[in-house]
């Protein structure tokens, strides 16, 4: 059987949709198991029992990958969520609000660009206390920039195009058109622009866990994960940083590959693919 | 692999083979006669330099400060000798010490070492020290040439634990940039720091003790894990390691384990939650004294040993295990049965899960552990799930040193202490403003000992006193009296040694993996 590429698009978008809900439902359900010690089976290495072995404390590798992708998912929806729905406001508000409200908001995002990303996080995540709040706020305050700016080009050729034109000559406000014409025609940029912030949600959550800025180290989180397991690499514990690092990837690469399948099925060019 | 005599050519060709079959990188540490390398970890690293008035030596880890000496120092059974002090004595009222010193000491820069200089050495780490407690001095004076006399502001019976830790500076060459360059009149000579890799050391030649044997010591700042790997590679000559990595088998070396009283514990605040200013001071399930005994009875530390040490410790039962001024009435078996029967008796009873309840409130408790220790951590997991089994539901935190102090004064929190001074009993359990000052507690009788242990004149008294006030028969801070702190086991400070290389006998290492280990170099010897 062939499929075309919009059959295999959506394929491959159950696919990861179903993969990463199942991660996030199984990793929330073994977090009790995940932080449960049991010193009688340290460092095993992988078997039937612990597929991913276990770690100096006797925790079971494989409910802690679980719970920390789990947590990464979830901390990314949070986060993508809130840079998402600021990146749309932010977004129509330069184009839509005037020429001073659009030299602010892209002096902002240039600003929030022009600032190394991951120092930017460990910053706010640092003045907000580290923790899962520190990361939450810090990543959502730092991912909005790229979308915002791509939702400001878009509505400012919406403006110029004719029908938005004439809903102003008939009297409609501003606040009206944006909500009424333009959310419309934005909304699957919009989505798909969101999916495609998970995975650097994810990995940017990771990475300052793993710089020891963001989930303090009992939580079974992936960064905390991967920075337990280096210490532990040169005596040839090789699986404390092996699975879950693929697992990482695995996660990360379903995001991506997700968000593409959105686009590929919305975008009007790739509609007979 | 000390390096022989050249006789003949033949046998330089034959060591040179030798040497390269060997291996490249074990000739790098030993390419010199009598020279070692150590390593310790990054922390280590003395961030203000080298002079005892920002903590170089007297700081939160006390130990030789090899560059500068002391006036008297610490034998091996932690009872006090001199060095620089040829007699020391204190007065009837405890107020005033005074010291001779010997006449023949000359600083590495030539000039003579005289009680001037000791007498600046004190002031100046009186008036400067940010991390050694320096206020009962009032004042150091130098009578004449070789006398010196401390006048107190209180009696302090433990003053020579103090003159065994503060090297004495040069007053001519002492100025704010001393610590990048010191100079003193100890074992060792500093000749070259790179900061945030290395230290290397040389023999003073015109060392007024016995000549140290060892010529160069190079210590490398690394993390147990590159510590490691210098040790696999042949880079090093001593290398810290930590337990969990004790079962690595390297060619070459052995393991040396030094017994400690590095311990580790956890405080239980004693009082009744009360808020004051922000912070929460107490906690009603720890302030109950038989829930205190029944977790100190709970605690198995020989099984704690052997999982989260790999059985490289020992129980520990007090802050001071060991030391002359420890009081065995410490020592408390586990005993499960006996805890849950305490537990009954201060009416906590089993609930549905398993887990304590008394008037609706069940038996919790956080235990916090200091962000990224591994070894806390697997102490406060260990403890948890001992704990569970007397029926306590216990959480387990990493929290970041910025608030944990805060947080101790309602929970508990893993702390690790251990040093060659009694005063370390003082910090812990003495009050201050009517509560001690790390974790909320407070007994007049156990300050009532401790304020007579400072005032005695003579140290064997003071002793007995510092026992008392661990426990006189009727209170104290041991299981039948207050327990305000449980102690779980002293960590074996471990390091990989080089096959050939003679560590002397350590003295029983304080709390910090670090520079304890060189306090004796001098008297290592290459077989």
């Amino acid at each position: 059987m062939r499929l075309n590429q919009r059959q295999k698009a959506k394929g491959l978008l159950v696919f990861a949709f179903i993969f990463l809900t199942a991660v996030a439902i199984s990793g929330y359900f073994c977090h009790d198991a995940a932080m449960a010690t049991d010193f009688s089976i340290k460092n095993m290495p992988p078997c039937l029992k612990y597929p991913f072995g276990t770690d100096w404390l006797g925790r079971n590798m494989f409910y802690r990958t679980l719970t920390g992708l789990s947590m990464s998912i979830i901390i990314g929806i949070c986060a993508a969520g809130v840079s998402a729905v600021m990146a749309l406001l932010l977004g129509i508000s330069a184009a839509t609000l005037g020429k001073k409200a659009d030299s602010v908001i892209t002096f902002l995002i240039d600003m929030v660009m022009g600032i190394p990303h991951i120092l930017l996080l460990i910053l706010i995540s640092y003045a907000c206390g580290k923790g899962l709040k520190g990361v939450i706020v810090g990543v959502a305050l730092t991912h909005w920039t790229s979308l915002a700016r791509l939702i400001r080009a878009e509505v400012l050729q919406l403006k110029e195009s004719e029908y938005i034109q004439i809903a102003g000559k008939l009297g409609h406000s501003r606040l009206q058109i944006a909500y009424k014409h333009m959310l419309p025609h934005l909304l699957p940029q919009f989505l798909v622009g969101l999916v495609l912030l998970f995975p650097h949600a994810i990995l940017h959550e990771s990475s300052i866990t793993f710089l020891g800025f963001g989930l303090s180290t009992e939580q079974p989180a992936i960064g905390v994960i991967l920075s337990e397991s280096m210490k532990y690499l040169i005596m040839g514990k090789w699986w404390l940083a092996l699975f879950p690092g693929i697992m990482l990837v695995l996660t990360v690469v379903l995001f991506d590959v997700g968000g593409n399948s959105l686009r590929k099925i919305w975008d009007p060019n790739s509609v007979h693919e | 692999m000390r390096r022989r005599r050249r006789t003949n050519l033949l046998f330089t060709a034959a060591v040179a083979a030798i040497f390269l079959m060997a291996g490249s990188a074990g000739v790098l540490a030993n390419g010199e006669d009598n020279s070692v390398v150590v390593t310790m970890p990054a922390t280590s690293e003395p961030q203000s330099g080298f002079d005892p008035a920002y903590g170089w030596g007297a700081g939160e880890h006390v130990h030789e400060p090899l560059i500068q000496s002391t006036l008297v120092r610490t034998t091996k059974e932690l009872g006090i000798e001199n060095d620089l002090a040829t007699d020391y004595s204190c007065s009837e009222d405890g107020l005033v010490w005074t010291v001779t010193i010997r006449e023949d000491v000359k600083f590495t820069d030539g000039e003579p070492l005289t009680a001037q200089d000791v007498a600046f050495t004190y002031n100046n780490c009186r008036d400067n020290s940010s991390v050694n407690d320096f206020t009962m001095l009032k004042e150091a004076v130098a009578v004449d040439d070789t006398t010196v006399e401390f006048h107190m502001n209180t009696p302090y019976s433990i003053w020579p634990y103090t003159m065994a830790i503060v090297g004495i500076v040069p007053e001519h060459a002492y100025d704010e940039n001393y610590g990048q360059n010191p100079i003193g009149s100890g074992r060792y000579i500093m000749k070259q720091w790179d900061k945030g890799q290395q230290v290397i050391f040389e023999k003073n030649p015109d060392y007024y003790g016995e000549e140290p044997k060892m010529d160069k010591v190079t210590v490398l700042f690394m993390e147990e894990d590159a510590a490691l790997a210098a040790a696999m590679a042949g880079q090093v000559d001593v290398a810290h390691t930590a337990a969990a990595y004790s079962d690595q088998v390297i060619d070459g070396y052995e393991l040396l384990n030094v017994a400690t009283v590095d311990n580790r514990g956890f405080n239980l605040p004693c009082t009744e939650p009360e808020e004051v200013d922000g912070v929460i001071y107490g906690n009603a399930f720890t302030s109950d004294v038989n829930v205190r005994r029944a977790i100190n009875l709970a605690i198995d530390r020989q099984e704690m040993i052997d999982h989260v040490l790999n059985g490289y410790g020992t129980a520990a039962y007090s802050v001071c295990d060991k030391m002359p001024w420890y009081n065995a009435a410490a020592v408390t078996e586990y005993n499960l049965d006996e805890a849950k029967k305490l537990m009954e008796e201060a009416g906590w009873e089993e609930g549905e899960d398993g887990i304590r309840e008394k008037d609706g409130q069940r038996a919790e408790l956080t235990l916090m552990f200091s962000n990224g220790d591994s070894v806390r951590q697997a102490l406060a997991e260990d403890s948890a799930n001992q704990l569970r089994e007397l029926g306590i539901d216990v959480t387990t935190e990493g929290v970041g040193w910025d608030t944990a102090y805060d947080r101790a004064q309602s929970d508990a929190l893993i702390w690790g202490w251990g040093a060659h001074t009694p005063m370390e009993l003082y910090n812990i359990y003495h009050t201050i403003d009517g509560s001690a000052e790390l974790s909320p507690y407070a007994n007049e009788t156990v300050d009532k000992y401790m304020d007579e242990a400072l005032q005695t004149s003579d140290l064997e008294e003071s002793y007995e006193l510092w026992k008392k006030a661990q426990w006189d028969g009727s209170t104290g801070t041991v299981q039948e009296g207050d327990i305000p702190w449980i102690w779980l086991c002293n960590i074996d400070h471990l390091y990989f040694v080089r096959d050939g290389l003679k560590v002397a006998d350590q003295k029983i290492h304080p709390h910090g993996h670090g520079w304890s280990i060189v306090n004796n170099v001098d008297e290592w010897e290459w077989e």
